[in-house]
């Protein structure tokens, strides 16, 4: 069943790529709507069975052989994300329906959407690792696509390849990391993997896998400090910001750490990074969120600040904490949604996305204003009963104040993490205000706007107003959810049922409130002073920024590429070679010293007699003649008095069809020699520097004497009859002849010499060709 | 014997990769011929020498030079010379379609 | 039965000859050209069919019995890559049919192309190592030929230094394979896996091996013995390069694969982890070099090395799975490579440059092309469920079994930055403003065959169940070298 769930947006997919094209009369996001819908509506008819404690689950083969399974489970956890991605994916469609002009590549953007919903599906859903890494990187895939929808902006594509590359960066150590659970845990399921725990915690891989799977969910997840993705990933077109960069795929980060919860929650070290990491991303973004002027920058620095809180909420690992971050989850889809909504509404209408333009058009835009309104005071966790993002907040501080309860590491750390939670919260109150009064209220210059800002239509404001009523209703009545998703939810990141009965109101003795209140106070201050204080991220230089780090990174990346590179890849052959050389001559000195492999044994060796010996030097004397030689005629004399001399090696060593071979060729080869030699230049005097000259030298002598050790070893180490005995037996008995060096090659090993004849032809097919079209040119052109 | 063929081979392979490491593609081609005669010489050396008479049946000799390597280094004779000539011919057009015949002028850019 | 063997190296030998009659007659030569790669591509099918369901065959050349006579020995690991082979040069057809025209196919394209796959099928066919090194010879001289095509001057300047690079490595090898014959008294690759066991490797062997794997680094691309490569990979025309990008430099590959496994097994522990060292730092260092220019074909060029590495990383690893990812990974490669050197090729010419920073917008011009190659990039940098998934998970699979956590972790960076270095070529020529006048690309063909093959590229990757069990089958064989020996001698 779920296979199918998650098969229908890529079967989709294909259905709109082939035929949207084909439909003109209406948006194609109406063909793609129902998609989304039909889904949700699936998935809704799964919550009771689940509440009831029936999770579902489906397998398929895919690569068997390898335990890579189509193996899906749908949880509390799992189902809390299906729903987002269906529900907020439908309304984000309906919404993309009036934001996105018909002119616009709307095939592909309903195709990439579609993918991703697929894909995303995929993550949440997948049980076997490998298939969760699969939809993993297609999620990161889809990401860039969407981010690089306008491609001819240079922006877009700037955006597109960085979160590519923070977020495949991250993906990739997280394959590590799940091949490293796997060869642990021996197995690829993940409840599995739970269940085996033991042996993955106690294991010496533990703190490695650890580490590298968190670096694939802060990636995602746009945690410090490889958040600065998500800000240029707002070149999407909103709808995309809205579903992918704030409801979903950057949650993916938080479902994984949460998945794995039950196997590192436990560990200090786990606490201090995904707590550490948490705050500390909360309270960067959330301070960050006021410098921006782009209203989506704006939400982009928050998005990362809330994903903040929620990470730091599951490094708490308390019940409470898991509870609160699960609420959180959901409630930040639903408000930030919203928010994202309302903002393409504003650009839409406006024409800018810049708060220093923008201002005072709540009267224009009373609807929007009012969503924006609700939207940004449940982000900022206004302390009202008609906020969803209030409760959570308020669960998240109390839950930071109760780490003092527990022990262990949390218990070092539990007086300082509420009073960075607060200061975190602070900012998040003045970045929910500066953002919805900065469009909203103050002074008005709708004058100096490119269009007159009125409301937007209907059919734009329905989704926001959808995420609106969730948000206050949620507010109202938390148990609504509680029971169904997020109990459920918990359940699954835990391992058992928590009773907790969410309210409003906890009585006076909440110190939590009184937490809520500071931030409302100290915060409103804060926003009432911003001009004042706004200058401070002046002095922030820019160097410090992540941003300009990837930057430095990239560039520094390609430019020592090229440096380091240009510094071999010269095109010289000299230097190739002399490598190559260098090369065999150090490793295989060095194994020949490892193996002890040089031997010499001076028996059973043939007498040294003086023809020979003479032969020898005459031959050395020539060939070390040759390098010196300066005349043509004199080169190509002393290189066939090697060669000659080798004919005649041959003959006193029995080799005669050899030499008459050798004879043969030579002559041959002098003539070609002189013939071509006539046609190129002089040998000139070598003008190499003595330095130089001494690196080829050591070079050739080396090489030289290493084969010649390596020979002399070879020649001392027999240890075999030859084969060829064989053939002195067999040659004629076999083959009817006398000369078995002719045999061989004409029957034992005829084989070669069919290819030796073939390379021959060869060879002369070249040089036809080369000579018969030498003056033809290039023929490229 | 076989170990002053070996140093034998050795100098001639020495020396022909000191030509194969000059600037001049004529000193370069003749260093490709040295190479392959320290070649045959270390694979003939290999199949020990003067061990009996020439590889050809003859009635009442029962030893005889070890005839593979023999083979062997006819076959690569007869490549070698393939590649030689073809690569005399190739130094021809190369030096006529570039106009140099130094290696450090033949190095060429990324942008071509 | 085993006559067989001999056909995927004769039928194109055969049909090589044949067309050099045909030279000016193109369609004839296009007809015959199809009929024959069709052919091949069919025997080895069959080929392949017999030794995974029977055994493995073993062809007695001449009938001299193992090891005396050459033997041609098609196990589980030679169909595979005949098999690829035969694809790729089904593609490469196809695309030729459009991009080699003229004076092109005058220069004795088709049947230097014919010849090169009948080297290369010798290569991975025989099981006599002297014999390999007359396949080498047979296979790099028809790539001279190949390489100078065209006739440009950076072609000659560049095909110098292939030519000498490879006729030293040449030399070098038959001088090694003396050096072993003179230890062990043979050629024959089962009678030196069982000669080799039988005195543990001991003394210069291990020497040798390590000439041996200069040889076919030098030829395989491996750090820091590449160098020569990637400029001369790029100047002869597009399906040259697909051919010699894709194939070439697998021959090395296979020929450590089949070297370090059924002979110079023995010392695990020197040469193998100085095997790990060297593909951890041919990941690393070739992947750099992509990220050096903006020349595109360059760009894939520099990033055959870093999949070669992957490959090293698994015969150094030898173990069963990482084996079968080695295996899977050259298969993947070559499929992936000749893709992808075809789309530059037809980029190139669409953009009428070579340089990236000069182009830009061609989603526009050319979306088919456009996301073939984003397609094509990612599978190249191994994301799932695409073919260099599968080979990837094994190698860093095995690698992290048995401890190799470094070269895995430099494994998984030097994906990254492939990817990078061709989503790079995407982002730029395909996004942004357009510019130019680009040429309408009119090589249907080429179009066409890229896309067969980037179909297949997805094929092996979702269903990988289908090749898998046959690929860990060929894996297994070589872990264990006496089943092929026992094949070959009989014994």
């Amino acid at each position: 069943m779920l296979h199918f769930y998650i098969f229908i947006p890529f079967l989709a997919a294909l259905v709109i790529g082939l035929a949207a094209n084909k439909v003109k009369r209406i948006h194609t996001g109406w063909l793609v709507l129902p998609v989304p819908a039909l889904l949700f509506i699936l998935f809704c008819t799964k919550l009771h069975p689940l509440a009831e404690g029936k999770a579902v689950k489906s397998i398929a083969n895919w690569i068997p052989s390898l335990d890579i399974q189509l193996s899906f489970y749908l949880d509390g956890l799992s189902m809390l994300f299906s729903l987002l991605i269906t529900g907020i994916g439908s309304l984000v469609v309906l919404y993309s329906i009036y934001y996105l002009s018909r002119k616009e590549q709307l095939t592909h953007f309903y195709v990439y959407l579609l993918l991703f919903m697929g894909s995303m599906l995929g993550v949440v859903l997948s049980d076997n690792v490998f298939v969760l890494y699969t939809f993993w990187e297609f999620t990161s895939i889809t990401s860039f696509l969407l981010i690089g929808f306008w491609f001819y902006r240079e922006r877009s594509a700037y955006g597109a390849q960085k979160s590519m590359l923070v977020t495949v960066f991250g993906g990739l150590s997280m394959l590590g990391a799940l091949i490293l659970l796997s060869i642990t845990a021996e197995t690829n399921s993940i409840r599995m993997m739970i269940a085996n725990r033991s042996d993955i915690i106690n294991s010496d891989l533990f703190i490695p896998i650890m580490i590298l799977l968190l670096l694939g969910a802060f990636t995602k997840s746009a945690q410090f400090p490889f958040h600065s993705w998500l800000p240029d990933a707002m070149e999407a077109p909103t709808p995309v910001s809205a579903y992918l960069h704030s409801a979903t795929m950057v949650k993916a980060g938080l479902y994984l750490v949460a998945r794995f919860s039950l196997i590192f929650n436990g560990s200090n070290l786990f606490f201090i990074i995904v707590s550490g990491i948490g705050l500390i991303t909360l309270c960067l973004g959330s301070f960050m969120a006021s410098r921006q002027t782009d209203l989506k920058g704006i939400l982009a620095y928050s998005t990362i600040s809330q994903l903040g809180m929620i990470m730091s909420m599951l490094g708490f690992g308390t019940g409470p904490a898991i509870l609160a971050a699960i609420f959180h989850i959901f409630n930040h889809a639903t408000f930030k949604g919203s928010l994202f909504m309302v903002t393409g509404i504003v650009d839409h209408e406006t024409g800018t996305r810049d708060i220093r333009k923008l201002g005072g058009i709540y009267t224009l835009m009373p609807i929007s204003g009012t969503l924006a309104l609700i939207g940004a005071f449940s982000m900022a966790g206004v302390p009202l009963p008609i906020f969803n993002g209030f409760l959570s907040k308020e669960m998240f501080l109390d839950s930071s104040l109760k780490l003092g309860q527990t022990t262990g590491i949390a218990e070092t750390f539990a007086e300082w993490i509420p009073v960075i939670a607060v200061v975190g919260s602070i900012f998040t109150f003045v970045y929910s205000m500066y953002l919805v009064f900065g469009i909203f209220f103050g002074k008005q210059n709708v004058e100096k706007l490119e269009k007159k800002p009125h409301e937007a239509p209907f059919g734009m404001l329905i989704s926001p107003i959808i995420l609106g009523i969730l948000v206050v209703l949620i507010g109202l009545l938390p148990n609504l959810v509680n029971e169904p998703i997020l109990a459920p939810a918990a359940a699954a990141v835990t391992g058992d049922l928590p009773h907790i009965h969410l309210a409003f109101w906890h009585g006076f003795f909440n110190p939590a409130l009184y937490m809520s209140l500071i931030i409302v106070v100290i915060g409103a201050l804060l926003v009432f002073t911003l001009r004042k204080w706004q200058p401070i991220y002046k002095w922030i230089p820019g160097k410090l920024s992540t941003d300009h780090l990837y930057q430095k990174m990239i560039y520094g990346l390609l430019k020592y590429s090229k440096t380091s590179t240009d510094f071999y890849m010269t095109g010289s052959l000299r230097l190739y070679l002399s490598i190559i050389l260098l090369f065999m001559v150090a490793a295989t000195s060095v194994f020949m010293y490892l193996t002890d492999g040089f031997v010499i044994s001076f028996n059973d060796l043939a007498p040294v007699t003086w023809p020979e010996v003479l032969v020898g030097i005459v031959m050395a004397a020539a060939a070390f003649a040759t390098i010196f030689m300066t005349q043509r005629i004199a080169a190509i004399i002393v290189i066939g008095v090697v060669g000659y001399g080798l004919s005649l090696l041959f003959v006193f060593f029995r080799a005669p069809d050899l030499a008459l071979t050798q004879l043969i060729v030579e002559t041959i080869t002098v003539a070609l020699f002189l013939l071509c030699f006539s046609h190129l230049p002089a040998l000139k005097k070598s003008d190499k520097k003595p330095a130089e000259k001494l690196v080829d030298i050591i070079i050739a002598a080396s090489a030289g004497a290493l084969l010649t050790i390596v020979a002399i070893s070879a020649h001392s180490s027999k240890s075999f009859h030859s084969i060829a005995d064989y053939f002195i037996d067999k040659s004629y008995k076999l083959g009817g002849g006398h000369n078995i060096v002719n045999v061989i090659l004409v029957d034992i090993r005829g084989l070669d010499t069919l290819f030796e004849i073939t390379v021959l032809g060869l060879a002369a097919l070249g040089i036809y060709a080369m000579i018969k079209y030498r003056d033809k040119g290039d023929m490229n052109q | 014997m076989e170990i002053l063929m070996s140093i034998l081979a050795g100098t001639l392979f020495a020396a022909g990769v000191y030509l194969l490491l000059q600037k001049q593609l004529l000193k370069i081609i003749l260093g490709t011929g040295l190479l392959s005669h320290g070649a045959h010489l270390f694979i003939l050396t290999m199949g020990k020498l003067n061990r009996g008479a020439p590889p050809i049946l003859e009635k009442g000799i029962k030893t005889y030079t070890d005839p593979l390597p023999q083979a062997l280094i006819l076959t690569s004779i007869v490549i070698s010379f393939g590649v030689t000539s073809f690569l005399l011919v190739l130094a021809y057009r190369t030096y006529q379609s570039n106009k140099t015949d130094m290696m450090d002028q033949l190095r060429g850019t990324d942008d071509e | 039965m085993s006559n067989f063997v001999f056909l995927p190296i004769f039928i194109p030998l055969f049909f090589g000859a044949l067309l050099i009659f045909f030279n000016k007659k193109h369609k004839l030569t296009l007809s015959i050209t199809y009929f024959a790669v069709a052919l091949n591509l069919c025997i080895s099918l069959y080929l392949g069919y017999f030794v995974f369901t029977n055994n493995p065959l073993v062809l007695e050349t001449g009938a001299w019995k193992a090891p005396y006579g050459i033997t041609l020995v098609a196990d589980q690991l030679s169909v595979i890559m005949i098999l690829s082979v035969n694809v790729i040069a089904v593609a490469s057809a196809i695309f030729a049919s459009s991009s080699i025209t003229g004076k092109m196919a005058e220069h004795y394209f088709y049947p230097l192309f014919f010849l090169l796959i009948a080297g290369l099928s010798g290569a991975f066919l025989t099981g006599d190592l002297f014999n390999l090194f007359v396949f080498f010879e047979v296979l790099l001289m028809a790539s001279y030929g190949l390489i100078i095509i065209g006739g440009s001057k950076q072609q000659f300047r560049e095909s110098v230094k292939y030519i000498l690079l490879n006729l030293f490595s040449s030399i070098l090898f038959v001088t090694t394979v003396a050096f072993l014959y003179s230890v062990v008294g043979t050629v024959n690759m089962a009678q030196l896996g069982q000669r080799v066991a039988e005195v543990h490797q001991q003394g210069v062997l291990t020497g040798i091996a390590i000439l041996l794997f200069v040889v076919f680094a030098t030829k395989g691309a491996l750090f820091p013995l590449y160098f020569w490569l990637p400029k001369s990979y790029i100047v002869p025309s597009p399906v040259v390069s697909a051919l010699f990008g894709a194939l070439l430099t697998k021959v090395g590959v296979y020929s450590m694969l089949r070297v370090y496994t059924l002979i110079f097994s023995h010392k695990l522990e020197l040469t193998h982890t100085f095997f790990i060292w060297i593909a951890s730092i041919t990941m690393i260092i070739g992947v750099i070099g992509a990220l050096s220019t903006t020349n595109v074909k360059l760009i894939i060029a520099y990033n055959i090395m870093p999949a070669i590495g992957f490959m090293l990383l698994g015969i150094g690893t030898f173990s069963s799975e990482s084996l079968a990812g080695t295996i899977y990974y050259l298969i993947h490669d070559m499929v992936i490579k000749a893709a992808l050197f075809f789309l530059v090729g037809l980029l190139v010419y669409h953009a009428r440059t070579s340089n990236l920073n000069k182009m830009g917008g061609y989603i526009k011009t050319s979306p088919l092309l456009g996301w073939m190659f984003f397609i094509a990039a990612l599978v190249l940098a191994g994301i799932p469920p695409f073919s260099g998934f599968v080979g990837k998970y094994l190698l860093l699979r095995g690698a992290m079994d048995e401890g190799h956590f470094i070269a895995a972790g430099v494994g998984l960076l030097s994906s990254l930055l492939i990817l990078f270095s061709v989503i790079r070529i995407f982002i730029g020529a395909f996004w942004g403003e357009l510019k130019d006048e680009p040429r309408k690309i009119v090589q249907t063909s080429g179009i066409f065959a890229s896309g067969l093959l980037i179909t297949l590229s997805i094929v092996l990757g979702i269903g990988a169940e289908w090749f898998y069990p046959y690929i860990q089958s060929a894996a297994d064989n070589l872990l264990d070298p006496q089943i092929y020996i026992d094949f070959v001698l009989k014994e």
